[in-house]
C-alpha cells in the first residue's frame, strides 16, 4: 500500500473519497464530528448547511488543507498521512475551486493554467501551453489567455480557476463555494461549467447554496449542522420530504423567502 | 414614472477644467491663503538658491592645480579636482587603475543588462552577474593570481571601497533575509526560534558595536596565526546586520499576502518551496520593493561608519584629504563633493525602484 503510484489502485468499487470517524477541532471548537463519508467514482455531492457548520472544512480536509485530529481520510484509496509526500501526491489527484478564485495576481491567465503542470508535473513548457489553452477554450475565456487575474470579472476569474485545476488532470473537484462571491449575473456562467463538468463524470464535491444546481447534477444533497451530517438523500426526496427538523428549517429559509 | 428614450452622449470637460492653465490655478493659486503661500514659497527659493549657485557655479573655481589657484569667492572644485583619483580609488597603486575601472565598467554593463527590460539572454546575465563576476572581481581587485601584482585591502578606498560594502552587503543580505523572513514564519520550532534569536539580535545592535566587535573582538576569538582580513571582517558584520533587517522587511511583505494563495498553490500539488518561490516570494517582494530599496539607501550610507574601524570610504577618504596641510580650509567642498556622490547613488535607486514598481504591476490590488 505504501509506494502506489501517483494514479490510485484500480478498481472502480475502491469508493474515491473515503472519510470514516473524522473529527477535528479548532482549539476547543469542535467543527467536525464523527463524519463518515463514502464518494463513489464519478459520482457529485453537493454539501449544504448553515454558515459555520462545517461543510468547507469538511472538503479542506479531504485535501489536507485543514488536518483533522481522528479518523480515516483515503482518496482513491491511498490514506491520507502526516507524510508531505503523500500528502503532495494525493493533492495532484484532487483539484480544488475556492469562494474567492485565488488566482495568482502576478501570473497571465495561461501562466496560472500552465505553472503547476510544468513544475509540479515536470511537462515541458509548450505542451503545458496547449493544454492550457484547450482547458480554457472549454470555459470559454480562452481570449483573454493573456491578460492578469485582477483585469477578469469575478465570474471569468472562477471559470478560470476551474480550468487551472482541469490542467493537473484531477480524479476529484472540491467546490468550497465557488458563486458565493459573484455578482448574481455572473453566477449563471460558472455554473454552466460546472454543469458541463458533471456531465462529463467527474467526481464532485461541492459546497454551495445553489438548490436549482444540486437538483440538476447532484446523486446525493447532504445538509451538515453543528459540524455532523444531518442527512443524506438523492435530490428529489431531500428537497421534497426532508426527514429531519433542522433540514427543514433551513431549506425554507433558503427556498421560501 | 420617468422613462430615458435616448442614451446620453459622453461630453467633453468645461474648458477650463484641464489644461496647465487649470493645473495652475488649481494646484497654486486656489485661494487668497494659496496664492501667498505659493508667492512666499517662491521668494524663499529665490533668497536661498541665489547664493548656492554663485558660489556652487559662477564664483567658484574649477581648473588648476594648487589652492593658489582658487579665487576664494565661490568653492574650490581645484582641490576636489586635485584629489579626484584618490576619492574615488583610495590608495590603489596608479598604474594598476585599469583593473578598477574594468570591474566598474562590467558591473555597469552587466547591471544595465538586467535593468533595461529589452535586452535578451536576462536569465544567463543573472547568473554571471551572481556567479562569475564576484570571482573575476575579486581576482582582479586583489590580485595575486595570473601575473596581476597584488594589491592588499588597506590601499583599497574611496569610492570603490564604497560601492563594494554596498554591493556585496545587498547582494549578500537579500537571499539570507528571505531565508530568515521564511525562517520566521515557519512551524519549525527550531528553525524559527533560531530565526528570530537571529534578527532581534542583529538587529538590536547598533552597526557601529558590530563593526567594533568584528575589528577589536574577533580577533582575540581566533587562534593566533590565523587572521580575517579588515576589510572581509567589515563586509560580513554589515551582511549579518542587513539581512535582519531585510528579513523584516520581507516578513512584511510576506504577511500581506492573503492564505489563498499558499493554499491555491498547495491544492495544486506545489511543494513548499515552489509554493514559496513561485506564488508567495514573487508577490511579496514586488510589494516590498519600497522597503528594500529603503534598506538599500540606509546601507549604501551606512557603510561611511566602517571610517571607525580604519577603513576609508569615500566619506572616510575625504575627511582625511581635508587634514592634507596643502589644502586646509577647503571642507565645505570636500563635504558637499561626497554628499553629492551619495546622492547620486541613492536617488537612482529610488528612482529605479518606483520604475520597477510600476512596471511589475498587473492590475491587481488597487
Amino acid at each position: 500500500m505504501s509506494d502506489q503510484a501517483t494514479q490510485s489502485p484500480a478498481g472502480a468499487e475502491t469508493p474515491m473519497v473515503e472519510m470514516r470517524g473524522v473529527n477535528k477541532w479548532f482549539g476547543d471548537f469542535h467543527v467536525l464530528r464523527d463524519i463518515d463519508l463514502e464518494v463513489r467514482r464519478g459520482e457529485r455531492i453537493v454539501i449544504c448547511g448553515p454558515s459555520g457548520s462545517g461543510k468547507s472544512t469538511l472538503i479542506r480536509c479531504i485535501n489536507h488543507l485543514e488536518e483533522h485530529q481522528q479518523g480515516e481520510i483515503a482518496v482513491g484509496g491511498v490514506p491520507l498521512t502526516q507524510d508531505v509526500k503523500r500528502i503532495e501526491q494525493i493533492r495532484r489527484n484532487v483539484g480544488m475551486v475556492f469562494q474567492h478564485f485565488n488566482l495568482f495576481p502576478h501570473l497571465t491567465v495561461l501562466e496560472n493554467c500552465c505553472l503547476s503542470p510544468m513544475w509540479v508535473q515536470k511537462r515541458p513548457r509548450r505542451e503545458a501551453e496547449a493544454q492550457a489553452m484547450q482547458y480554457l477554450e472549454r470555459v470559454q475565456i480562452a481570449e483573454q489567455a493573456l491578460k492578469y487575474p485582477g483585469q477578469l470579472s469575478g465570474g471569468q476569474q472562477q471559470r478560470v480557476a476551474i480550468a487551472r485545476s482541469l490542467c493537473m488532470h484531477p480524479e476529484v473537484m472540491l467546490f468550497d463555494e465557488p458563486t458565493s462571491a459573484l455578482d448574481p449575473e455572473m453566477i449563471k456562467e460558472v455554473l454552466d461549467v460546472m454543469v458541463e463538468l458533471a456531465r462529463e463524470g467527474m467526481t464532485m464535491l461541492c459546497v454551495t447554496h445553489e438548490m436549482g444546481f444540486a437538483k440538476t447534477v447532484a446523486d446525493r444533497v447532504i445538509f451538515m449542522d453543528q459540524g455532523q451530517i444531518i442527512e443524506e438523500n438523492a435530490p428529489e426526496p431531500f428537497f421534497n420530504d426532508p426527514q429531519s427538523e433542522r433540514t427543514q428549517l433551513f431549506l425554507s429559509q433558503i427556498l421560501g423567502h | 414614472m420617468t422613462i430615458r428614450e435616448k442614451m446620453i452622449e459622453a461630453r467633453p470637460a468645461p474648458g477650463l477644467s484641464i489644461g496647465p492653465l487649470a493645473w495652475l490655478r488649481a494646484n497654486l493659486f486656489s485661494g487668497p491663503v494659496n496664492s501667498v503661500f505659493t508667492l512666499l514659497g517662491l521668494y524663499l527659493l529665490y533668497v536661498l538658491l541665489t547664493p548656492t549657485i554663485q558660489w556652487a557655479f559662477i564664483n567658484a573655481d574649477w581648473i588648476g592645480t594648487s589652492r593658489d589657484d582658487c579665487s576664494r569667492e565661490g568653492a574650490c572644485w581645484v582641490f576636489v579636482n586635485a584629489r579626484l583619483t584618490q576619492f574615488i580609488y583610495g590608495l590603489y597603486p596608479r598604474d594598476e587603475l585599469w583593473r578598477v575601472n574594468l570591474v566598474f565598467a562590467s558591473f555597469a554593463v552587466l547591471i544595465a543588462w538586467l535593468a533595461i527590460p529589452r535586452l535578451p539572454f536576462k536569465r544567463w546575465i543573472a547568473v554571471v552577474t551572481l556567479l562569475v563576476f564576484p570571482v573575476v572581481a575579486y581576482v582582479l581587485l586583489y590580485g595575486g593570481y595570473f601575473g596581476l601584482r597584488l594589491v592588499e585591502t588597506h590601499r583599497w578606498g574611496g569610492l570603490m571601497l564604497t560601492l563594494i560594502l554596498a554591493v556585496v552587503g545587498m547582494v549578500a543580505a537579500l537571499p539570507i533575509g528571505i531565508l530568515l523572513a521564511l525562517g520566521r514564519r515557519s512551524e519549525m520550532p527550531i528553525v524559527k526560534s533560531f530565526s528570530v534569536v537571529f534578527i532581534e539580535f542583529w538587529r538590536g545592535v547598533p552597526l557601529i558595536t558590530i563593526l567594533f566587535m568584528a575589528s577589536v573582538m574577533l580577533p582575540l576569538f581566533l587562534p593566533t596565526g590565523v587572521s580575517v582580513d579588515r576589510l572581509v571582517r567589515a563586509l560580513i558584520g554589515i551582511t549579518l546586520f542587513q539581512s535582519a533587517y531585510m528579513a523584516e522587511v520581507i516578513r512584511g511583505g510576506l504577511q500581506a499576502i492573503p492564505r489563498g494563495q499558499e493554499e491555491a498553490a498547495a491544492a495544486l500539488g506545489m511543494g513548499y518551496w515552489q509554493r514559496m518561490g513561485l506564488i508567495v516570494l514573487p508577490q511579496a517582494l514586488k510589494m516590498m520593493i519600497p522597503g528594500i530599496v529603503n534598506t538599500f539607501i540606509s546601507l549604501f550610507k551606512d557603510t561611511t561608519l566602517v571610517m571607525i574601524i580604519g577603513l576609508f570610504d569615500l566619506l572616510g577618504i575625504v575627511q582625511a584629504a581635508l587634514s592634507d596641510s596643502r589644502w586646509l580650509g577647503f571642507a565645505l567642498e570636500g563635504y558637499v563633493f561626497a554628499a553629492f556622490m551619495f546622492w547620486i547613488f541613492c536617488f537612482s535607486m529610488s528612482r529605479y525602484s518606483q520604475y520597477l514598481e510600476k512596471k511589475l504591476h498587473t492590475g491587481h490590488k488597487k
